[in-house]
Protein backbone atom coordinates (compact mmCIF):
# COMPACT_ATOMS: atom_id res chain seq x y z
CA UNK A 1 0.00 0.00 0.00
CA UNK A 2 1.30 3.38 -0.97
CA UNK A 3 0.73 5.97 1.66
CA UNK A 4 1.27 9.67 1.67
CA UNK A 5 3.03 11.02 4.68
CA UNK A 6 -0.14 12.81 5.82
CA UNK A 7 -2.07 9.54 5.72
CA UNK A 8 0.44 7.57 7.77
CA UNK A 9 -0.66 6.68 11.24
CA UNK A 10 1.59 7.33 14.20
CA UNK A 11 3.07 3.86 14.14
CA UNK A 12 3.99 4.13 10.47
CA UNK A 13 5.38 7.59 11.04
CA UNK A 14 7.72 6.39 13.76
CA UNK A 15 8.41 3.17 11.84
CA UNK A 16 7.55 0.91 14.75
CA UNK A 17 5.28 -2.10 14.97
CA UNK A 18 1.86 -1.93 16.57
CA UNK A 19 3.20 -4.01 19.43
CA UNK A 20 6.22 -1.80 20.10
CA UNK A 21 7.20 -1.35 23.72
CA UNK A 22 7.61 2.16 25.16
CA UNK A 23 11.38 1.70 24.98
CA UNK A 24 11.19 0.89 21.28
CA UNK A 25 8.93 3.85 20.69
CA UNK A 26 11.30 6.13 22.51
CA UNK A 27 14.28 4.90 20.51
CA UNK A 28 12.39 5.23 17.25
CA UNK A 29 11.34 8.74 18.17
CA UNK A 30 14.90 9.81 18.88
CA UNK A 31 15.93 8.39 15.53
CA UNK A 32 13.12 9.85 13.47
CA UNK A 33 13.50 13.20 15.17
CA UNK A 34 17.14 13.25 14.14
CA UNK A 35 16.21 12.44 10.54
CA UNK A 36 13.76 15.32 10.32
CA UNK A 37 15.99 17.79 12.07
CA UNK A 38 16.18 21.05 10.11
CA UNK A 39 19.93 20.54 9.73
CA UNK A 40 19.69 16.92 8.63
CA UNK A 41 21.46 16.55 5.30
CA UNK A 42 19.65 13.34 4.43
CA UNK A 43 16.58 15.41 3.58
CA UNK A 44 18.45 17.91 1.52
CA UNK A 45 16.48 18.98 -1.58
CA UNK A 46 13.64 16.57 -0.82
CA UNK A 47 11.41 18.41 1.62
CA UNK A 48 10.97 22.16 1.97
CA UNK A 49 11.58 23.68 5.43
CA UNK A 50 7.82 24.08 5.94
CA UNK A 51 7.21 20.43 5.10
CA UNK A 52 9.99 19.33 7.42
CA UNK A 53 8.49 21.42 10.19
CA UNK A 54 5.10 19.84 9.60
CA UNK A 55 6.54 16.34 9.72
CA UNK A 56 8.43 17.21 12.90
CA UNK A 57 5.23 18.40 14.48
CA UNK A 58 3.50 15.16 13.57
CA UNK A 59 6.40 13.12 14.90
CA UNK A 60 6.14 15.00 18.20
CA UNK A 61 2.40 14.32 18.31
CA UNK A 62 2.99 10.68 17.53
CA UNK A 63 5.52 10.35 20.31
CA UNK A 64 3.36 12.13 22.87
CA UNK A 65 0.44 9.91 21.96
CA UNK A 66 2.19 6.57 21.90
CA UNK A 67 4.49 6.99 24.87
CA UNK A 68 1.67 7.51 27.38
CA UNK A 69 -0.24 4.32 27.87
CA UNK A 70 -3.58 6.02 28.28
CA UNK A 71 -3.28 8.16 25.16
CA UNK A 72 -2.02 5.20 23.23
CA UNK A 73 -5.02 3.12 24.19
CA UNK A 74 -7.38 5.88 23.07
CA UNK A 75 -5.46 6.25 19.84
CA UNK A 76 -5.47 2.51 19.17
CA UNK A 77 -9.21 2.59 19.54
CA UNK A 78 -9.55 5.26 16.85
CA UNK A 79 -7.28 3.20 14.61
CA UNK A 80 -9.48 0.16 14.87
CA UNK A 81 -12.34 2.12 13.36
CA UNK A 82 -10.34 2.50 10.19
CA UNK A 83 -10.73 -0.71 8.21
CA UNK A 84 -7.41 -1.17 6.35
CA UNK A 85 -5.14 -2.09 9.20
CA UNK A 86 -3.71 -5.50 8.53
CA UNK A 87 -1.23 -5.79 11.39
CA UNK A 88 -3.46 -5.28 14.40
CA UNK A 89 -5.87 -8.22 14.12
CA UNK A 90 -3.07 -10.76 14.29
CA UNK A 91 -1.69 -9.87 17.71
CA UNK A 92 -5.24 -9.79 18.99
CA UNK A 93 -5.77 -13.33 17.88
CA UNK A 94 -2.65 -14.34 19.69
CA UNK A 95 -3.96 -12.71 22.86
CA UNK A 96 -7.05 -14.77 22.81
CA UNK A 97 -5.38 -18.04 22.17
CA UNK A 98 -2.94 -17.86 25.02
CA UNK A 99 -5.29 -17.66 28.03
CA UNK A 100 -6.89 -20.92 26.94
CA UNK A 101 -3.75 -22.76 27.86
CA UNK A 102 -2.77 -20.54 30.75
CA UNK A 103 -5.51 -21.31 33.32
CA UNK A 104 -4.76 -25.02 33.15
CA UNK A 105 -1.11 -24.44 33.69
CA UNK A 106 -1.27 -21.94 36.54
CA UNK A 107 -2.70 -24.06 39.36
CA UNK A 108 -0.27 -26.86 38.64
CA UNK A 109 2.70 -24.53 38.56
CA UNK A 110 1.56 -22.62 41.61
CA UNK A 111 0.65 -25.48 43.90
CA UNK A 112 4.00 -26.92 44.89
CA UNK A 113 5.53 -23.58 45.88
CA UNK A 114 2.52 -21.78 47.25
CA UNK A 115 2.26 -21.79 51.02
CA UNK A 116 -1.00 -22.19 52.88
CA UNK A 117 -2.09 -18.62 52.35
CA UNK A 118 -2.10 -18.89 48.59
CA UNK A 119 -5.22 -20.73 47.40
CA UNK A 120 -7.25 -17.82 48.65
CA UNK A 121 -5.55 -15.52 46.21
CA UNK A 122 -5.51 -17.97 43.42
CA UNK A 123 -9.18 -18.68 42.89
CA UNK A 124 -10.32 -15.22 41.83
CA UNK A 125 -7.32 -15.03 39.54
CA UNK A 126 -8.43 -18.04 37.62
CA UNK A 127 -11.84 -16.61 36.95
CA UNK A 128 -10.34 -13.41 35.71
CA UNK A 129 -8.09 -14.95 33.17
CA UNK A 130 -10.29 -15.49 30.14
CA UNK A 131 -11.72 -12.00 30.42
CA UNK A 132 -8.49 -10.05 30.20
CA UNK A 133 -5.89 -10.23 27.45
CA UNK A 134 -2.43 -11.21 28.67
CA UNK A 135 -0.88 -7.86 27.89
CA UNK A 136 -2.97 -4.69 28.12
CA UNK A 137 -1.78 -1.52 26.45
CA UNK A 138 -1.61 0.32 29.78
CA UNK A 139 -0.83 -0.79 33.30
CA UNK A 140 -3.87 -2.07 35.15
CA UNK A 141 -4.35 -1.62 38.85
CA UNK A 142 -3.16 -4.69 40.66
CA UNK A 143 -6.08 -7.13 41.07
CA UNK A 144 -8.02 -6.03 44.12
CA UNK A 145 -8.91 -9.57 45.15
CA UNK A 146 -5.28 -10.50 45.73
CA UNK A 147 -4.27 -9.40 49.18
CA UNK A 148 -0.83 -10.89 49.38
CA UNK A 149 1.65 -10.40 46.57
CA UNK A 150 4.13 -13.07 47.37
CA UNK A 151 6.82 -14.22 44.95
CA UNK A 152 4.77 -17.14 43.76
CA UNK A 153 1.74 -14.93 43.14
CA UNK A 154 3.92 -12.62 41.06
CA UNK A 155 5.18 -15.61 39.14
CA UNK A 156 1.62 -16.69 38.47
CA UNK A 157 0.64 -13.22 37.32
CA UNK A 158 3.60 -13.19 34.99
CA UNK A 159 2.70 -16.55 33.51
CA UNK A 160 -0.84 -15.42 32.91
CA UNK A 161 0.55 -12.68 30.74
CA UNK A 162 2.35 -15.33 28.74
CA UNK A 163 5.74 -13.83 29.58
CA UNK A 164 8.84 -15.87 30.25
CA UNK A 165 11.49 -14.94 32.79
CA UNK A 166 13.77 -14.26 29.85
CA UNK A 167 11.39 -11.80 28.23
CA UNK A 168 10.80 -9.96 31.50
CA UNK A 169 14.56 -9.82 31.97
CA UNK A 170 14.96 -8.38 28.47
CA UNK A 171 12.39 -5.67 29.00
CA UNK A 172 13.46 -4.68 32.49
CA UNK A 173 17.17 -5.10 31.68
CA UNK A 174 17.47 -7.02 34.95
CA UNK A 175 19.38 -10.25 35.25
CA UNK A 176 17.25 -13.41 35.13
CA UNK A 177 18.88 -14.27 38.47
CA UNK A 178 17.16 -11.35 40.17
CA UNK A 179 13.81 -12.14 38.62
CA UNK A 180 14.07 -15.70 39.80
CA UNK A 181 15.12 -14.40 43.19
CA UNK A 182 12.05 -12.20 43.42
CA UNK A 183 9.72 -15.00 42.43
CA UNK A 184 11.33 -17.55 44.73
CA UNK A 185 11.56 -14.98 47.52
CA UNK A 186 15.16 -16.05 47.74
CA UNK A 187 16.43 -12.84 49.28
CA UNK A 188 20.03 -14.03 49.34
CA UNK A 189 20.03 -13.80 45.55
CA UNK A 190 18.87 -10.21 45.70
CA UNK A 191 20.78 -7.01 46.43
CA UNK A 192 19.99 -4.48 49.18
CA UNK A 193 16.45 -3.36 49.98
CA UNK A 194 16.23 -0.12 47.92
CA UNK A 195 17.34 -1.98 44.79
CA UNK A 196 14.69 -4.64 45.24
CA UNK A 197 12.12 -1.90 45.42
CA UNK A 198 13.23 -0.55 42.06
CA UNK A 199 13.29 -4.02 40.54
CA UNK A 200 9.75 -4.66 41.67
CA UNK A 201 8.48 -1.45 40.10
CA UNK A 202 10.01 -2.50 36.79
CA UNK A 203 8.74 -6.04 37.16
CA UNK A 204 5.19 -4.94 37.91
CA UNK A 205 5.12 -2.58 34.96
CA UNK A 206 6.47 -5.20 32.64
CA UNK A 207 3.74 -7.64 33.51
CA UNK A 208 1.24 -4.83 33.01
CA UNK A 209 0.20 -3.87 36.52
CA UNK A 210 0.47 -0.71 38.53
CA UNK A 211 3.33 -1.13 40.91
CA UNK A 212 2.37 0.62 44.16
CA UNK A 213 0.37 -2.09 45.91
CA UNK A 214 2.53 -4.92 44.61
CA UNK A 215 5.70 -3.21 45.78
CA UNK A 216 4.51 -2.19 49.23
CA UNK A 217 3.04 -5.62 49.84
CA UNK A 218 6.10 -7.47 48.68
CA UNK A 219 8.38 -5.20 50.70
CA UNK A 220 6.34 -5.93 53.81
CA UNK A 221 6.95 -9.62 53.26
CA UNK A 222 10.61 -8.90 52.67
CA UNK A 223 10.91 -6.92 55.89
CA UNK A 224 9.11 -9.61 57.83
CA UNK A 225 11.48 -12.25 56.55
CA UNK A 226 14.66 -10.24 57.03
CA UNK A 227 13.84 -8.84 60.49
CA UNK A 228 11.86 -11.55 62.24
CA UNK A 229 10.05 -10.18 65.27
CA UNK A 230 12.18 -10.70 68.36
CA UNK A 231 10.79 -12.88 71.04
CA UNK B 1 21.70 -20.72 -30.73
CA UNK B 2 24.67 -20.43 -28.43
CA UNK B 3 23.65 -16.91 -27.66
CA UNK B 4 20.19 -18.06 -26.68
CA UNK B 5 21.55 -20.65 -24.27
CA UNK B 6 23.78 -18.05 -22.71
CA UNK B 7 20.88 -15.73 -22.26
CA UNK B 8 18.86 -18.40 -20.50
CA UNK B 9 21.57 -18.94 -17.95
CA UNK B 10 20.86 -17.37 -14.64
CA UNK B 11 22.70 -14.14 -14.62
CA UNK B 12 22.40 -10.92 -12.75
CA UNK B 13 23.09 -7.46 -14.02
CA UNK B 14 23.98 -4.84 -11.44
CA UNK B 15 24.29 -1.17 -12.28
CA UNK B 16 26.21 1.22 -10.07
CA UNK B 17 25.26 4.87 -10.40
CA UNK B 18 24.67 7.87 -8.21
CA UNK B 19 24.20 11.09 -10.09
CA UNK B 20 27.23 12.95 -8.86
CA UNK B 21 30.74 12.56 -10.21
CA UNK B 22 33.73 11.58 -8.11
CA UNK B 23 31.84 9.71 -5.44
CA UNK B 24 33.59 6.40 -6.01
CA UNK B 25 31.29 4.61 -8.42
CA UNK B 26 34.13 3.13 -10.47
CA UNK B 27 36.17 2.31 -7.40
CA UNK B 28 33.28 0.47 -5.78
CA UNK B 29 32.33 -1.30 -9.01
CA UNK B 30 35.88 -2.50 -9.58
CA UNK B 31 36.36 -3.73 -6.06
CA UNK B 32 32.97 -5.41 -5.85
CA UNK B 33 33.90 -7.14 -9.10
CA UNK B 34 37.21 -8.38 -7.73
CA UNK B 35 35.58 -9.57 -4.51
CA UNK B 36 32.96 -11.49 -6.48
CA UNK B 37 35.60 -12.99 -8.77
CA UNK B 38 37.50 -14.21 -5.73
CA UNK B 39 34.34 -15.99 -4.65
CA UNK B 40 34.69 -17.98 -7.89
CA UNK B 41 31.90 -16.14 -9.68
CA UNK B 42 32.32 -15.31 -13.32
CA UNK B 43 32.27 -11.53 -13.40
CA UNK B 44 32.16 -9.10 -16.28
CA UNK B 45 32.71 -5.45 -15.59
CA UNK B 46 31.31 -3.06 -18.17
CA UNK B 47 32.38 0.53 -18.16
CA UNK B 48 29.14 2.16 -19.20
CA UNK B 49 30.48 5.58 -18.38
CA UNK B 50 30.49 6.55 -22.02
CA UNK B 51 32.73 9.50 -22.52
CA UNK B 52 34.37 9.41 -19.10
CA UNK B 53 35.59 5.88 -18.83
CA UNK B 54 38.19 4.98 -16.25
CA UNK B 55 37.15 1.69 -14.75
CA UNK B 56 40.22 0.09 -16.32
CA UNK B 57 42.44 2.44 -14.31
CA UNK B 58 40.93 1.41 -10.99
CA UNK B 59 41.79 -2.15 -11.98
CA UNK B 60 45.33 -1.18 -12.87
CA UNK B 61 44.99 -1.84 -16.60
CA UNK B 62 46.45 0.61 -19.08
CA UNK B 63 44.50 2.07 -21.99
CA UNK B 64 42.97 -1.03 -23.56
CA UNK B 65 43.20 -1.84 -27.26
CA UNK B 66 39.60 -2.89 -27.68
CA UNK B 67 36.90 -0.74 -26.18
CA UNK B 68 33.18 -0.29 -26.28
CA UNK B 69 33.59 2.31 -29.00
CA UNK B 70 34.81 -0.39 -31.39
CA UNK B 71 31.56 -2.15 -30.78
CA UNK B 72 29.38 0.95 -30.98
CA UNK B 73 31.09 1.98 -34.22
CA UNK B 74 30.62 -1.51 -35.60
CA UNK B 75 34.33 -1.97 -36.09
CA UNK B 76 33.60 -5.31 -34.42
CA UNK B 77 30.25 -7.02 -34.72
CA UNK B 78 30.33 -9.27 -31.70
CA UNK B 79 30.52 -7.75 -28.24
CA UNK B 80 32.54 -10.76 -27.08
CA UNK B 81 35.45 -9.44 -29.15
CA UNK B 82 35.85 -6.36 -26.97
CA UNK B 83 36.06 -8.31 -23.72
CA UNK B 84 39.50 -8.02 -22.11
CA UNK B 85 40.80 -10.61 -19.71
CA UNK B 86 42.25 -9.17 -16.52
CA UNK B 87 45.03 -10.62 -14.41
CA UNK B 88 42.45 -11.71 -11.86
CA UNK B 89 40.88 -15.09 -12.60
CA UNK B 90 37.16 -15.01 -13.45
CA UNK B 91 37.23 -11.25 -13.95
CA UNK B 92 36.75 -9.77 -17.42
CA UNK B 93 36.30 -6.21 -18.52
CA UNK B 94 34.66 -4.31 -21.31
CA UNK B 95 36.41 -1.00 -21.26
CA UNK B 96 34.54 2.21 -21.93
CA UNK B 97 34.59 4.16 -25.11
CA UNK B 98 37.68 6.31 -25.36
CA UNK B 99 38.36 7.86 -28.62
CA UNK B 100 35.48 9.30 -30.49
CA UNK B 101 33.59 12.45 -29.80
CA UNK B 102 30.10 10.99 -30.01
CA UNK B 103 30.82 8.22 -27.54
CA UNK B 104 29.03 9.96 -24.72
CA UNK B 105 25.88 10.25 -26.78
CA UNK B 106 25.15 6.97 -28.51
CA UNK B 107 22.01 7.14 -30.56
CA UNK B 108 18.97 5.08 -29.82
CA UNK B 109 19.92 2.26 -32.18
CA UNK B 110 23.41 1.99 -30.72
CA UNK B 111 22.07 1.92 -27.20
CA UNK B 112 19.48 -0.77 -27.86
CA UNK B 113 22.06 -2.86 -29.69
CA UNK B 114 24.39 -2.56 -26.70
CA UNK B 115 21.69 -3.53 -24.21
CA UNK B 116 20.61 -6.44 -26.40
CA UNK B 117 24.14 -7.76 -26.61
CA UNK B 118 24.75 -7.30 -22.90
CA UNK B 119 21.91 -9.68 -22.21
CA UNK B 120 23.57 -12.43 -24.23
CA UNK B 121 26.94 -12.21 -22.52
CA UNK B 122 28.22 -15.17 -20.60
CA UNK B 123 28.83 -14.36 -16.93
CA UNK B 124 27.34 -14.89 -13.50
CA UNK B 125 27.39 -11.21 -12.75
CA UNK B 126 27.59 -8.27 -15.07
CA UNK B 127 28.45 -5.01 -13.34
CA UNK B 128 27.70 -1.79 -15.16
CA UNK B 129 29.67 1.22 -14.03
CA UNK B 130 27.50 4.21 -14.89
CA UNK B 131 28.63 7.74 -15.46
CA UNK B 132 27.64 10.84 -13.58
CA UNK B 133 24.51 12.82 -14.34
CA UNK B 134 20.97 11.84 -15.14
CA UNK B 135 21.03 11.63 -18.91
CA UNK B 136 18.60 9.21 -20.52
CA UNK B 137 21.36 6.79 -21.44
CA UNK B 138 22.49 6.46 -17.85
CA UNK B 139 18.94 6.13 -16.55
CA UNK B 140 18.20 3.47 -19.14
CA UNK B 141 21.21 1.41 -18.09
CA UNK B 142 20.13 1.76 -14.49
CA UNK B 143 16.56 0.67 -15.20
CA UNK B 144 17.75 -2.13 -17.46
CA UNK B 145 19.71 -3.80 -14.65
CA UNK B 146 18.35 -6.32 -12.17
CA UNK B 147 19.74 -4.36 -9.25
CA UNK B 148 20.45 -0.66 -9.32
CA UNK B 149 22.97 0.47 -6.74
CA UNK B 150 23.29 4.13 -5.80
CA UNK B 151 26.47 5.53 -4.32
CA UNK B 152 26.35 8.67 -2.18
CA UNK B 153 28.74 10.57 0.01
CA UNK B 154 27.59 12.01 3.31
CA UNK B 155 27.48 15.46 1.73
CA UNK B 156 24.50 17.57 0.66
CA UNK B 157 25.72 17.80 -2.94
CA UNK B 158 25.91 14.05 -3.41
CA UNK B 159 22.63 13.46 -1.61
CA UNK B 160 20.86 16.08 -3.68
CA UNK B 161 22.09 14.41 -6.86
CA UNK B 162 21.15 10.97 -5.59
CA UNK B 163 17.59 12.09 -4.99
CA UNK B 164 17.45 13.72 -8.38
CA UNK B 165 18.74 10.51 -9.88
CA UNK B 166 16.10 8.45 -8.10
CA UNK B 167 13.40 10.84 -9.19
CA UNK B 168 14.54 10.89 -12.79
CA UNK B 169 14.88 7.13 -13.00
CA UNK B 170 11.53 6.77 -11.40
CA UNK B 171 9.71 9.11 -13.77
CA UNK B 172 11.47 7.63 -16.76
CA UNK B 173 10.23 4.24 -15.72
CA UNK B 174 6.74 5.68 -15.36
CA UNK B 175 6.90 7.06 -18.85
CA UNK B 176 7.88 3.68 -20.24
CA UNK B 177 4.88 1.89 -18.82
CA UNK B 178 2.23 4.37 -19.91
CA UNK B 179 1.10 4.66 -23.48
CA UNK B 180 -1.25 7.61 -23.19
CA UNK B 181 0.43 10.74 -24.50
CA UNK B 182 -1.49 13.01 -22.14
CA UNK B 183 -0.17 11.14 -19.13
CA UNK B 184 3.34 11.18 -20.59
CA UNK B 185 3.10 14.95 -20.85
CA UNK B 186 1.84 15.09 -17.29
CA UNK B 187 4.86 13.09 -16.07
CA UNK B 188 7.16 15.43 -17.96
CA UNK B 189 5.48 18.39 -16.35
CA UNK B 190 5.72 16.81 -12.92
CA UNK B 191 9.50 16.50 -13.28
CA UNK B 192 9.61 20.26 -13.04
CA UNK B 193 9.60 20.97 -9.33
CA UNK B 194 7.98 24.37 -9.89
CA UNK B 195 5.12 23.07 -11.98
CA UNK B 196 1.87 24.98 -11.82
CA UNK B 197 -0.34 21.97 -11.20
CA UNK B 198 0.72 21.56 -7.60
CA UNK B 199 2.33 18.19 -8.18
CA UNK B 200 5.13 18.06 -5.63
CA UNK B 201 5.67 14.40 -4.88
CA UNK B 202 5.17 11.13 -6.76
CA UNK B 203 2.05 10.62 -4.65
CA UNK B 204 0.51 13.78 -6.07
CA UNK B 205 1.37 12.57 -9.54
CA UNK B 206 -0.18 9.16 -9.05
CA UNK B 207 -3.30 10.72 -7.62
CA UNK B 208 -3.57 13.03 -10.61
CA UNK B 209 -3.06 10.14 -13.03
CA UNK B 210 -5.65 8.11 -11.18
CA UNK B 211 -8.18 10.87 -11.59
CA UNK B 212 -7.48 10.78 -15.31
CA UNK B 213 -7.28 7.02 -15.78
CA UNK B 214 -7.67 4.86 -12.77
CA UNK B 215 -6.01 1.73 -14.17
CA UNK B 216 -2.92 3.55 -15.30
CA UNK B 217 -2.58 5.05 -11.84
CA UNK B 218 -2.71 1.60 -10.32
CA UNK B 219 -0.04 0.36 -12.71
CA UNK B 220 2.16 3.24 -11.62
CA UNK B 221 1.55 2.36 -7.99
CA UNK B 222 2.77 -1.16 -8.69
CA UNK B 223 5.84 0.26 -10.39
CA UNK B 224 6.63 2.23 -7.27
CA UNK B 225 6.61 -0.93 -5.20
CA UNK B 226 8.77 -2.78 -7.72
CA UNK B 227 11.37 -0.03 -7.84
CA UNK B 228 13.86 -0.95 -5.13
CA UNK B 229 17.19 0.78 -5.63
CA UNK B 230 20.02 -0.02 -3.26
CA UNK B 231 22.21 2.41 -1.42
CA UNK B 232 25.91 2.51 -0.55
CA UNK B 233 27.30 5.39 1.50
CA UNK B 234 30.93 5.99 0.61
CA UNK B 235 33.62 7.86 2.56
CA UNK B 236 32.02 7.35 5.91
CA UNK B 237 33.95 9.01 8.73
CA UNK B 238 31.63 8.94 11.74
CA UNK B 239 28.73 6.99 13.11
CA UNK B 240 26.44 9.83 12.05
CA UNK B 241 27.57 9.28 8.48
CA UNK B 242 26.53 5.63 8.73
CA UNK B 243 23.20 6.80 10.05
CA UNK B 244 22.64 8.86 6.91
CA UNK B 245 21.89 5.69 5.00
CA UNK B 246 19.03 4.88 7.35
CA UNK B 247 17.83 8.46 7.23
CA UNK B 248 17.76 8.43 3.44
CA UNK B 249 15.88 5.15 3.51
CA UNK B 250 13.27 6.67 5.78
CA UNK B 251 13.04 9.88 3.76
CA UNK B 252 12.65 7.93 0.49
CA UNK B 253 9.90 5.84 2.00
CA UNK B 254 8.07 8.94 3.13
CA UNK B 255 8.67 11.11 0.10
CA UNK B 256 8.69 8.70 -2.86
CA UNK B 257 7.04 5.72 -1.24
CA UNK B 258 9.89 3.59 -2.53
CA UNK B 259 11.85 1.09 -0.58
CA UNK B 260 15.50 2.04 -0.67
CA UNK B 261 17.65 -0.85 0.51
CA UNK B 262 20.65 0.17 2.56
CA UNK B 263 23.36 -2.22 1.40
CA UNK B 264 26.23 -0.86 3.41
CA UNK B 265 28.88 1.80 3.69
CA UNK B 266 32.54 2.17 2.86
CA UNK B 267 34.72 3.80 5.47
CA UNK B 268 37.01 6.66 4.64
CA UNK B 269 40.65 5.68 4.75
CA UNK B 270 43.87 7.00 3.32
CA UNK B 271 44.58 3.61 1.80
CA UNK B 272 41.86 4.29 -0.78
CA UNK B 273 43.56 7.21 -2.45
CA UNK B 274 46.92 5.54 -2.01
CA UNK B 275 45.69 2.49 -3.90
CA UNK B 276 44.31 4.70 -6.68
CA UNK B 277 47.60 6.58 -6.98
CA UNK B 278 49.51 3.33 -7.18
CA UNK B 279 46.97 2.10 -9.79
CA UNK B 280 46.42 -1.11 -7.88
CA UNK B 281 42.93 -2.22 -6.80
CA UNK B 282 42.12 -1.54 -3.17
CA UNK B 283 41.05 -5.04 -2.19
CA UNK B 284 44.28 -6.44 -3.66
CA UNK B 285 46.68 -3.80 -2.36
CA UNK B 286 45.09 -3.49 1.11
CA UNK B 287 42.91 -6.57 1.56
CA UNK B 288 42.69 -6.20 5.33
CA UNK B 289 41.94 -2.48 5.38
CA UNK B 290 38.63 -1.28 6.72
CA UNK B 291 37.26 -0.08 3.34
CA UNK B 292 38.08 -3.47 1.83
CA UNK B 293 36.19 -5.15 4.65
CA UNK B 294 33.25 -2.84 4.05
CA UNK B 295 33.20 -3.85 0.40
CA UNK B 296 33.19 -7.50 1.37
CA UNK B 297 30.19 -6.82 3.57
CA UNK B 298 28.38 -5.09 0.73
CA UNK B 299 29.01 -8.06 -1.56
CA UNK B 300 27.80 -10.36 1.16
CA UNK B 301 24.58 -8.36 1.51
CA UNK B 302 24.10 -8.33 -2.24
CA UNK B 303 24.52 -12.05 -2.62
CA UNK B 304 22.27 -12.85 0.29
CA UNK B 305 19.74 -10.18 -0.68
CA UNK B 306 20.10 -8.65 2.74
CA UNK B 307 20.49 -5.09 3.89
CA UNK B 308 21.75 -3.13 6.85
CA UNK B 309 19.59 -3.19 9.93
CA UNK B 310 19.48 -0.64 12.69
CA UNK B 311 20.68 -3.13 15.26
CA UNK B 312 24.08 -3.06 13.55
CA UNK B 313 24.44 0.49 14.77
CA UNK B 314 23.75 0.02 18.45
Amino acid sequence: MLKKIDDMNYYELLEVSYRATPQEIHKAYERVRKIYDPNSIALYSLFSPEETEKIRQRVEDAYRTLIYDENRRDYDRTLRDIPPLPETPQPELRYQQRPLAAPQRTPRMAEPTVPAAEPRAEEPQQQQVPAQPPMPAAAQPAPADITEFSGSVLKMMREQRGLSIRSVADTTKLSTRFIEGIEEENYKKLPARPYIRGFLVLYARTIGYESDRIVSDYMKRFDAAMNPPKK
Amino acid sequence: MIELQDALRKKEIWAIGGGKGGIGKSLITGNIGITLARLKKKVLLVDADLGGANLHTTLGIGVPEMTLSDFLNRRVENINDVIIKTSIPNLNLISGAQDFLDAANPNFAQKTRLLRHLETLDADYILLDLGAGTSFNILDFFLFSDHGILVVLPEPTAIENAYRFIKSAFYRRFKKVVANQNIKDLIDAAMDQKNTMGIRTPFDLIERVKSMEREVGEILELEVLKFRPKLVVNQVRTKNDVQIGFSMKSACQKYFGINLEYLGYVEYDDCVWQSIRSKRPLVIEYPYSRPARCIERIVHNLLRKEQMTLSMLY
